[in-house]
């Protein structure tokens, strides 16, 4: 990227790969960053440059949109919960979690402990699972391969458990209404115990080739700097708002699930810098490992029990309670198909790997949803470009992006 | 519990000293795993992955415990799974009639396993494995007569079933398992 500019460039005829640029006035070119997959999705940066200096920024939101509000209102509620994986889905878990909740809370049932704790078990997966993709593409984008091979690698650990546990690597759909979908297999809370460790060392090494790399500091610190006053007029969310000194985490300020139940502590960086934000998230990564592993010791202790809410167990028949307590698999009934919520509003929200997500949810007493508002992590960490990138030189642009762990398709919706 | 915040700070690493450190130990692990790699490459379709018995793979209809009752295509939230009318003889009474059978299209299946889930016979479950070849669309959509056989899996006739096991120090370790059609 650092290339655009060099020598002396004619009237529109600046061939880059992937991107477009034209001369705007004098020693000021525009030029088009994506939206053709600039990183980790689909998302264009117009940015305006003179010389090597960004003056000016605009994220152009919108290319991957896929009207998955407006779908959900044309479906059964149940058949929802895939539909909104896909706006993340290596985040899956996470990011459908508050739209069960709060059809939970329209039928004014409570999941049981067991599935609380399953609940929890699979958003860490997946929070960790996230953070790994996010360092890979971070990785990639300051040129580091080696830190594009090994967290990509070592996401197919949580992958791997993950897909253990629900039965598909990425699209989980594992959280239902009244409960969760499989209980934990046979030996699974061992390997879950042993990744950890694996991972913990893993981290150790990360520390050495990217973290405390003096190449990768040089790079990153004090870039794309998110003062604490922006970061909450902005409303960003998420590791990058902890980066930058705020204290709010919607597992500690709003428990959900068991959360607050277990043992955690919340990172928090004063710097608010590219650097700070490397930092935040392996330090959540740490804190994700020490949930899991309180979450490995409860099902250790505790021993099968229905993971669906009374509603729909008591009547289910006996086939469906033998099958269960031999596999682990919870049959459905057929009434989630055709099921109607009772009319109300509710509003529920939790912490994805990139920030806060909430559901606004309204029924009219029907057995689709009248209409449902996501208000998604990724949509409110975009805004953030326009202004902290201003005033870097192009080649930082990839390092806040990457900093930054913007995934377009969730922001889209 | 009161919510704990922990405030932390970026190491230090200005100093020259710190910087020689910094770059001694990133080539240092570089090294270290030059020597020692960490590889777990599936060397497909030479080796394949026997997946786990709750994988949610393609999905196989049972007609002899099928009660007609449509709840798959009901719940299915790609509207993957229909139903088709079909005649069926009751063994006990020789008599014929129309019956609704579902029949999956995997051109929109997105394998959630709802369907095998709510079934309330176990008339459908799902096959552990995914690499599955179709000549064309058409044949995507299965016949009632393909739906009630699992599909064929080409894989497992040359290839060498591996699985990957979570190893403390290595992370994925692929191990041999028993199976395959070799």
């Amino acid at each position: 990227m650092s290339g655009i500019v060099r020598g002396n460039v004619g009237f529109n005829d600046l061939k880059i790969p992937g991107m477009w640029s034209r001369k705007i006035g004098k020693d000021l070119y525009e030029v088009f960053i994506g939206p053709q997959h600039p990183g980790s999705g689909h998302m264009r940066i117009i940015i305006r440059i003179d010389g090597d200096i960004i003056v000016e920024a605009e994220p152009d939101m919108g290319y991957v949109h896929r009207t998955m509000e407006k779908l959900s209102e044309g479906r059964a509620w149940i058949k929802a919960i895939p539909l909104f994986e896909r706006m993340a889905i290596h985040d899956a878990c996470n990011v459908t979690l508050p739209y069960v909740r709060a059809v939970e809370k329209l039928l004014g049932i409570e999941a049981p402990l067991r599935a609380k704790y399953l609940r929890v078990l699979l958003c860490e997966i997946n929070r960790i699972a996230a953070f790994l993709y996010g360092f890979g593409i971070f990785g990639v984008f300051l040129g580091h391969s080696t830190m594009y091979m090994w967290p990509f690698g070592d996401r197919e650990v949580w992958v791997e458990l993950a897909e253990w546990l629900t039965g598909a690597r990425l699209t989980h759909t594992y959280p239902v209404f009244g409960g969760v979908r499989r209980d934990v297999p046979e030996g699974f809370t061992d390997s879950l115990r042993k990744a950890i460790r694996y991972m913990r060392r893993r981290l150790e090494d990360y520390r050495k080739i990217f973290v405390d790399n003096p190449v990768i500091r040089a790079r990153l610190e004090d870039v794309g700097v998110i003062p604490r006053n922006l970061a909450i007029e902005l409303g960003i969310t998420g590791p990058n708002l902890r980066a930058s000194g705020v204290r709010y985490d919607v597992r500690k300020n709003h428990p959900y699930e068991v959360y607050d139940e277990l043992d955690f502590e919340i990172p928090v960086f004063q710097e608010g810098d590219a650097y700070a934000r490397v930092h935040q998230r392996v330090q959540e990564i740490l804190q994700s490992l020490r949930i899991l592993e309180q979450v490995a010791d409860w099902l250790d202790k505790h021993p099968r029990e229905p993971v669906m809410h009374e509603r729909f167990w008591k009547t289910a028949p006996p086939l469906y309670k033998k099958i269960f307590q031999e596999t682990g698999r919870v049959k459905l009934g057929a009434v989630m198909a055709i099921m109607k919520i009772p009319q109300g509003k509710a509003y529920e929200r939790g912490e994805t790997a990139r920030g806060e997500i909430s559901y606004y949810v309204e029924s009219d007493g029907g057995n689709k949803p009248y209409r449902i508002r996501i208000h998604s992590a990724s949509a409110r960490n975009a805004l953030v470009y326009k202004y902290i990138v201003p005033g870097h030189r192009v080649m930082d642009l990839p390092a806040i992006y990457g900093s930054i762990d913007y995934f377009p398709p969730e922001a889209d919706r | 519990m009161p919510v704990e915040f922990a405030e932390k700070t970026v190491p230090p690493g200005r100093g020259i000293f710190k910087r020689f450190k910094g770059n001694i130990e990133a080539i240092a692990i570089g090294v270290k795993y030059f020597f020692d790699p960490k590889r777990s490459t599936l060397i497909y379709p030479k080796e394949y992955i026997k997946l786990r018995e709750n994988y949610r793979g393609f999905i196989v209809l049972n007609a002899k415990k099928c009660i007609n009752c449509g709840s798959c295509a009901r719940i299915c939230p790609a509207a993957a799974m229909k139903l088709i009318r079909r005649p069926y003889t009751d063994p006990k009474t020789g008599k014929t009639r129309m019956k609704l059978w579902p029949v999956i299209n995997y051109n929109r299946c997105i394998f959630c396993g709802y369907c095998v889930d709510v079934c309330p016979t176990e008339a459908l479950h799902h096959v552990n494995y995914h690499d599955v070849v179709f000549d064309n669309m058409e044949e995507m959509d299965q016949t009632l007569e393909s739906f009630q056989q699992a599909p064929e899996h080409p894989t497992a006739k040359e290839g060498i079933p591996v699985r990957y096991i979570i190893d403390e120090e290595k992370g994925l370790v692929k191990v041999r398992v028993e199976g395959g059609e070799q």
